[in-house]
């Protein structure tokens, strides 16, 4: 079976952070990880080359968000994008 | 020690071609924030908002020859420092001494960016292998400053000097060293960006540090920067000389103050800021109590803002309650290398008129932010010193101390 959006994520963010995989859980914050905000905005890059896919733009408390919020925002623009390519055929 | 005055000023911003034009539009807060331009219409940009110069149309300004070796940042600046120099009134052509008695120091973040774009295009789009032969020229980041030193036939020290966005500060700071320091009695300093190219743009995107609405520095809603793009350029002068000829004084540049975080690459320091204040204050003989109006870098980013309140506390203690502090970017955006100087101009616009220019587009109070910011309504109140900040990415620090003149 193919890995997971989560996994996906997670793996990105673990790469990162410099920690095992098995450390990132869904509800870890950014500064959980020790991950400062300029790695953050790496994540975000690595994430949208990943899944090919644009993130919205950074909100105020990016910093503080959960691991899980930024599965939920990969699964949006992934909708989004499916929504878009469905639409203009 | 020998005092230095300014008398003349220019500026071309989202604002308009001229120093006064700038200097309106902040003290109104009218903002030259609108939708942006795009660099590459095709594409799709999350940035959404800037402070361009729209209309601005370099060919009445620069004979054809001339225009080609000039990339839009050295456009700017030449047509600033034509209104500085036309204000100040000052010859340099029928004097070889002077000229040589007169330096010039021009500021930028990055130089000719447009000229590099557009010959990165013809090289990776269009798989040409030849790039324009001025593209050197155009894009040295001291192209501006040579032009500047070539129109008015300044032969004195001159040369560019890159700190990001206190790229103007640290410029102006340099010119008018040497003239204390006594290797100039003249000097034209400034700063220039013209920085919305498409991998620019692009490139802040990636930062996720811009808003997508409007610049509203200090203020609980502020979403972030928003880039803008133009050039200032000031005559700096001996006080002597500039008595000697009965030039106009604008205001006295008393001192300044330099710093470096030596900390983060990107996320800035209060101690850095405020060494850098202190620095200034001391320089420029200044009692904190004297100082009635700060110019802030106020960038509007979620880290800028609180951070520079803070440093402004640490420097002037209980003071600070009785600043008027104002970011101006809310008018011009963040013109990154140009920023400190067109912010120069509020900060003498504040001390000659007796109106400190507001913070613009200030909706409630961020309990992070707990100055008096002059939300956007102007106060009209006597000016007597006023610092003009500017802190660069990288954590380079320049802070100007200017004094009403006379006083």
């Amino acid at each position: 079976m193919s890995e997971s959006i989560q996994d996906q994520v997670f793996k990105i963010i673990a790469e990162h952070g410099k920690v095992d995989v098995s450390e990132v859980k869904p509800e870890s914050t950014l500064k959980d990880l020790n991950i400062a905000s300029l790695e953050a905005i790496e994540i975000i890059f690595d994430i949208e080359e990943h899944f090919d896919i644009t993130m919205p733009d950074r909100d105020p408390d990016f910093d503080t968000d959960s691991a899980q919020g930024l599965v939920d925002a990969v699964n949006e623009a992934l909708a989004a994008k499916q929504n878009e390519s469905g639409g203009s055929s | 020690m020998r005092r230095i005055v300014i008398t003349g000023m220019g500026a071309v911003s989202a604002c308009g071609m001229s120093a006064p034009a700038l200097w309106e539009a902040m003290r109104d807060a009218r903002s030259g924030i609108a939708p942006l331009v795009s660099p590459d219409p095709g594409a799709t940009l999350r940035m959404k908002v800037a402070a361009q110069m729209k209309d601005f149309d370099p060919k009445p300004h620069f004979d054809e020859t001339r225009l080609g070796l000039l990339d839009r940042s050295a456009q700017t600046t030449l047509i600033a420092a034509r209104e500085a120099v036309s204000q100040a009134g000052i010859e340099f052509a029928s004097s070889g001494a002077l000229a040589q008695r007169s330096a010039t120091v021009i500021g930028t973040g990055v130089g000719g960016e447009l000229s590099r774009e557009e010959q990165s295009r013809r090289l990776y789009r269009d798989n040409s292998t030849r790039v324009h032969p001025l593209s050197i020229v155009r894009t040295m980041p001291n192209a501006p400053a040579s032009h500047v030193s070539i129109e008015f036939g300044l032969t004195g020290p001159a040369f560019g000097v890159v700190s990001a966005c206190a790229s103007s500060n640290h410029a102006i700071i340099q010119g008018a060293a040497m003239l204390r320091s006594g290797l100039a009695d003249v000097a034209l300093v400034g700063g220039t960006e013209a920085c919305f190219s498409l991998s620019g743009v692009r490139a802040w995107e990636a930062m996720r540090v811009v808003a997508d609405d409007t610049c509203r520095p200090f203020c609980k809603q502020r979403r972030g920067l928003v880039l803008g793009e133009g050039a200032g350029v000031f005559v700096l002068e001996i006080l002597e000389h500039a008595r000697a000829r009965g030039a106009t004084i604008l205001a006295e540049l008393a001192g300044w103050g330099m710093s470096a975080d030596a900390g983060d690459i990107v996320a800035p320091s209060a101690e850095g800021a405020a060494n850098a204040i202190r620095a200034a204050l001391d320089d420029a003989q200044l009692n904190p109590e004297q100082v009635g109006y700060i110019n802030a870098h106020g960038t509007a980013t979620p880290a800028n803002d609180p951070t520079e309140s803070k440093a402004i506390r640490m420097a002037f203690g209980a003071h600070a309650d009785s600043l008027a502090v104002s970011s101006t970017k809310g008018v011009h955006g963040h013109a990154l290398g140009a920023a400190g100087a067109l912010e120069l101009v509020a900060a003498i616009g504040a001390l000659r008129e007796g109106v400190v220019p507001p913070t613009a587009n200030f909706l409630d109070p961020d309990p992070a932010c707990d100055l008096d910011y002059v939300p956007n309504q102007a106060r009209e109140m006597p000016v007597h010193a006023a610092l003009s900040n500017s802190f660069a990415f990288g954590g380079l620090n320049a802070v100007l101390a200017l004094r009403r003149y006379p006083d």
